[in-house]
């Protein structure tokens, strides 16, 4: 046969994958926990935006992936939506939020006082090279507090709701399976509550900085005070079946209020999200508290911002582009020269 | 009574990949599909092993519709051994167990990126098309819950004004592939980025095409001899690319849509875009048997 469809592309594509395991080589279980130990903002990262909180697979997705954080989101995220829900838990309240870190911007001390808890905020960014000279870092260690900031705390804005300085969001009855999902239903517009906090809670982290960042720099028209951002961890209560509640452990939650002042109330807008991810939360607050009223096609706008967030489409789409198009291309070349004839057939005679 | 006896062994994969709930809200919004020719149905659209934007809304379809009996052909411009074709393919054949063929003929489910084989399709026959885009009014309005909005008004005015406004400029309308035509007399869709070559084998078409977009969550079919008209003015005629003249320097045949091979000397060859349609030419030529069915396009002109 002169004209053979061959395999050609089936062996290419598995060629190319083999290519790329070549370069990392195997792992074991042992990388994994290493990845786990050693990487855990990143692994708070990919769970958050893979809405998927289980540190085994994300460190797992991101040991198969050689870190390509797309495609490890894109991993657990594939993975996580065949699986069955067993449970709804109950809501998490801000009081019972287990609190390693809580800080205000908006006022020097808050109830419950302000709580640096961990970060790199105040660290001095200095590369340690001398561990590539063989030095080992060890971290000094950390001093106890004579008096323990309390783990549970109310909320800044609860305080501000009270001094009839903001009006709190109207509380939302709906229960268990009723709760909109953004995983079993489509994102329509103008969006339910629970899909736009859906939406932010697994959105794309650069990509939420950058739309966030542009509402922050003006393009947007609240300016964001930081009214409490909170690292902590929640209690998943969920219910046997013989009725009794019990824990099913906690996860690793930040969450970020975002303040301005609207007429003679503050505005506030409100993100969370699995693990630790405070530009994330900011950003995200910072674009929920621009969208009420926004310009449609403004980049502060829900349908807008929520749309050009979502990391596994938006990468997708973006690397579908390396695909083939010689078919679309060939359309548009016939209907250009066909354009370009009439014109030229067009033309008027030149002048002698 | 016990859990074990209520449930069955734990599988580390669904038959098709796609869990019942997913298969379950799909058969819904298809079968709303074919009710409502044309118009979008929004749906959940689950994250497929496959990134977005890589056929994920056609092999959403596709694994829902498969049983292991189901004869699967996918191509991808036309080729069913072009590398995501392939990979697509491979997946299908992996987590459902179906056979696959390349013969558009034998299979029962196409599932395809930017063409329609050139051999007619029949009743019994499904074409899963993938849609990049599945909003005709984007080039017009970017916003997608004012463009359903227009949908529902039927405005399509400014659809109208911009084919207009391209005639006015260019001479012609510009538009490449995705030719806006108007579904059943109601709907306007994209036809996906089909080059407008096979946006009339749609027309009262045998067969029933169902057009996917993962990536953007709408679902919209065209049922068996429905109208598919791409709209255009009743002084300016629908234009195919001009490919009826062309000859595949491979197979030798006439009359098809072709690809354009771009040579050292500066000319052009051409090579038949179907491939096994290519293929079916040769082993005819080859005297290997006849194995071609009829075709949507004789003598480069739509019969």
């Amino acid at each position: 046969m002169a004209y053979v469809a061959t395999r050609g592309g089936e062996r290419a594509i598995e060629q190319s994958e083999r290519l790329f395991r070549e370069e990392m080589g195997g792992f074991d279980r042992a990388r994994v926990k290493e990845v786990k130990k050693s990487l855990p903002y990143l692994i708070d990262r990919v769970m958050g935006e893979a809405s998927l909180y289980d540190e085994d697979l994300a460190a797992l997705a991101l040991a198969q992936t050689g870190g390509e954080l797309y495609e490890a989101v894109l991993l657990l995220r594939a993975w996580r939506t065949t699986q069955p829900r067993l449970q709804v838990a109950e809501p998490v309240e801000q009081e019972t939020l287990f609190t390693h870190r809580r800080i205000s911007a908006a006022f020097k001390d808050i109830p419950g006082g302000q709580v640096l808890g961990p970060t790199l905020d105040y660290a001095h960014r200095i590369l340690a090279t001398d561990v590539l000279q063989g030095a080992s870092y060890a971290p000094e260690p950390v001093e106890p507090a004579t008096n323990p900031s309390p783990a549970y705390q109310p909320s800044v804005s609860a305080w501000q709701a009270e001094n009839d300085l903001l009006d709190p969001p109207a509380e939302d009855p709906t229960k268990g399976n009723d709760i909109p999902d953004l995983t079993r239903e489509p994102l329509l517009f103008p969006s339910k509550r629970a899909h736009t906090l859906q939406s932010l809670a697994r959105a794309e982290t650069g990509g939420v900085l950058a739309l966030g960042y542009a509402a922050m720099r003006g393009y947007g028209q609240a300016h964001p005070t930081v009214n409490e951002l909170r690292l902590a961890e929640a209690e998943i209560a969920v219910s046997h079946p013989d009725g009794r509640q019990f824990s099913a452990g906690r996860v690793k939650v930040s969450q970020a209020e975002v303040v301005d002042k609207k007429g003679e109330k503050l505005g506030i807008g409100y993100a969370a999200t699995f693990g630790w991810n405070e530009v994330k939360c900011i950003s995200a607050a910072t674009l929920d508290l621009n969208s009420p009223g926004a310009e449609k096609g403004s980049a502060t706008e829900e349908e807008f911002f929520l749309y050009h967030t979502e990391g596994v489409e938006s990468s997708g789409f973006c690397i579908h582009f390396k695909l083939p198009h010689y078919v679309t291309f060939q359309s548009s070349l016939d209907a250009m020269r066909d354009a370009k004839a009439k014109k030229a057939a067009k033309a008027p005679e030149p002048a002698e | 009574m016990s859990l074990s006896t209520l449930t069955k062994p734990w599988e580390a994969m669904s038959y098709g990949f796609l869990d019942g709930s997913a298969k379950r809200e799909l058969r819904r919004k298809i079968l709303k599909s074919v009710a409502v020719p044309g118009c979008q149905m929004p749906y959940a659209s689950r994250e497929v092993p496959m990134a977005r934007g890589w056929g994920t809304g056609g092999l959403q379809v596709s694994l829902t519709l498969v049983n292991p009996r189901t004869r699967v052909k996918v191509i991808d411009q036309g080729a069913d051994d072009s590398v995501n074709a392939a990979s697509i393919r491979r997946f299908i054949a992996r987590v459902a167990g179906t056979p696959t063929t390349m013969d558009t003929l034998e299979a029962d489910l196409i599932q395809s990126r930017h063409r329609i084989p050139e051999e007619i399709l029949r009743e019994d026959q499904v074409l899963v098309l993938q849609v990049p885009n599945p909003e005709p009014l984007r080039p017009v309005q970017p916003n997608m819950s004012i463009a359903r909005q227009m949908h529902a008004d039927a405005d399509y005015g400014r659809m109208w004004l911009q084919l207009y406004e391209q005639i006015v400029r260019s001479g012609r309308v510009m538009q490449g592939a995705s030719y806006p035509s108007l579904v059943h007399g109601r709907h306007v869709m994209t036809p996906s980025p089909i080059p407008r070559w096979d946006v009339p084998k749609l027309h009262m078409a045998k067969h029933l095409t169902i057009l996917s977009a993962g990536r953007e969550k709408r679902i919209f079919a065209v049922p068996p001899y429905t109208r598919v008209e791409p709209l255009v003015f009743s002084d300016v005629p629908y234009k195919v690319e001009e490919h009826g003249a062309l000859t595949c320097t491979r197979s030798g045949t006439t009359g098809f849509f072709m690809n354009e091979i771009p040579q050292d000397d500066g000319t052009s060859s051409f090579e038949v875009s179907d491939s096994e349609w290519g293929v079916k030419t040769i082993r005819a030529r080859d005297r290997d048997g006849e194995s071609r069915g009829e075709t949507w396009y004789k003598d480069g002109e739509m019969s």
